[in-house]
């Protein structure tokens, strides 16, 4: 039998059989309930998810700032105290020349320039910390 | 087209009301009022079977739930709805050919039947039985159009709407369907109508 060819009756009675045999099946017991509490129980779960991933991600914020924080204070004082230790070396070793270009008063100027460079630097330090750019 | 209840089906509108209205609840309630027994019916129609079809109706209803603050309207409610059901449903179909191809498993645990569906009564010769079985020997595509035809009685506007595809196409595959069924009759010897008049009311 091709598939032009049913023979009407037997598509008839088919039909009707068909009909018979797959009715369409009823929500099963309990259906909604189970949905509902199926609902409640996301919507719970889904409220504490997200309360523990942003304090996970509040936890994480703040580790990074004290990280970054601190590694910019080791980076200053290293800085710091790596650019004293070269220009005391670089003056020690530059003494003699000094002292035979500008005669005993080299020792003297050159420490009078360290001090008012010094005062310089804080005093730039101090207008950036206290002045209006950072408030 | 209307529900059951012989009011007009929830439309987009309505939901897109309650929703900017903040009555998320009262537009779910509304969409379960409507669509809950049909989208039970297109998923035991796309699996065939009835405990697998609660689970996948469950969670397309609360895909459904999720998804209801995004929803804009632009789809049909009931497309929309139907989409969903869809997808979860070949998400589970895809999942148990690959299941399948792994163990050779049959499906054959709690077929949609009477042992499952109290509310069908049963022809004492079991030639309905009989026929589901018939049912089930054909192609998944041509099954599953079959079953939805038949659980919402006929409706090719309604399968075409839960299948997401033009009436035409529809009426194209139940003709063939039957076509099929009726040629694994004949094969059986079972293509007498008076066998299956017989147990008509």
């Amino acid at each position: 039998m091709s598939a032009h060819d049913i023979d009407p009756q037997l598509d008839r009675a088919l039909d009707a059989a068909l009909a018979q045999a797959l009715r369409a099946p009823g929500l099963p017991r309990g259906f909604r309930a189970e949905l509902d509490a199926a609902r409640q129980r996301l919507e719970h779960i889904n409220v504490a998810q997200v309360r523990a991933r942003l304090q996970d991600e509040h936890r994480e914020q703040l580790a990074t700032l004290r990280a970054d924080f601190v590694r910019i204070r080791r980076t200053t004082l290293g800085t710091l105290l790596g650019t004293a230790f070269a220009a005391g070396g670089g003056t020690v070793l530059a003494m003699p020349w000094l002292r035979a270009h500008f005669g005993p008063v080299a020792p003297a100027l050159i420490a009078w320039g360290g001090v008012a460079l010094g005062l310089l630097l804080g005093a730039a330090a101090l207008r950036g910390v206290l002045g209006p750019q950072a408030r | 087209m209307n529900t059951a209840l012989g009011r007009p089906e929830t439309s987009a509108a309505e939901v897109l009301g309650l929703l900017r209205r903040g009555a998320r609840e009262q537009a779910f309630a509304r969409v379960l009022e409507d669509y809950e027994q049909k989208v039970f019916r297109l998923c035991c129609a796309l699996l065939g079977e009835r405990t697998e079809a609660e689970d996948a109706a469950q969670e397309s209803l609360l895909r459904v739930w999720h998804a209801l603050e995004r929803y804009d309207g632009r789809a049909g409610l009931s497309s929309w709805i139907y989409a969903i059901t869809r997808n979860r449903c070949l998400s589970a179909l895809s999942r148990r050919r690959t299941f399948d191809s792994l163990d050779e498993r049959q499906w054959d645990e709690s077929p949609l039947g009477p042992q499952t569906d109290q509310t069908l009564p049963e022809a004492s010769d079991g030639r309905l039985q009989q026929l589901r079985d018939l049912v089930e020997l054909l192609p998944e595509r041509p099954r599953q159009l079959l079953r939805l035809y038949y659980f919402e009685d006929r409706s090719v506007s309604d399968v075409a709407l839960m299948l997401g595809c033009p009436e035409g196409t529809v009426k194209t595959g139940l003709f063939r369907a039957r076509a099929a069924l009726a040629t694994l009759l004949e094969r059986r010897g079972l293509a007498d109508p008076s066998y299956w008049q017989e147990m008509t009311p």
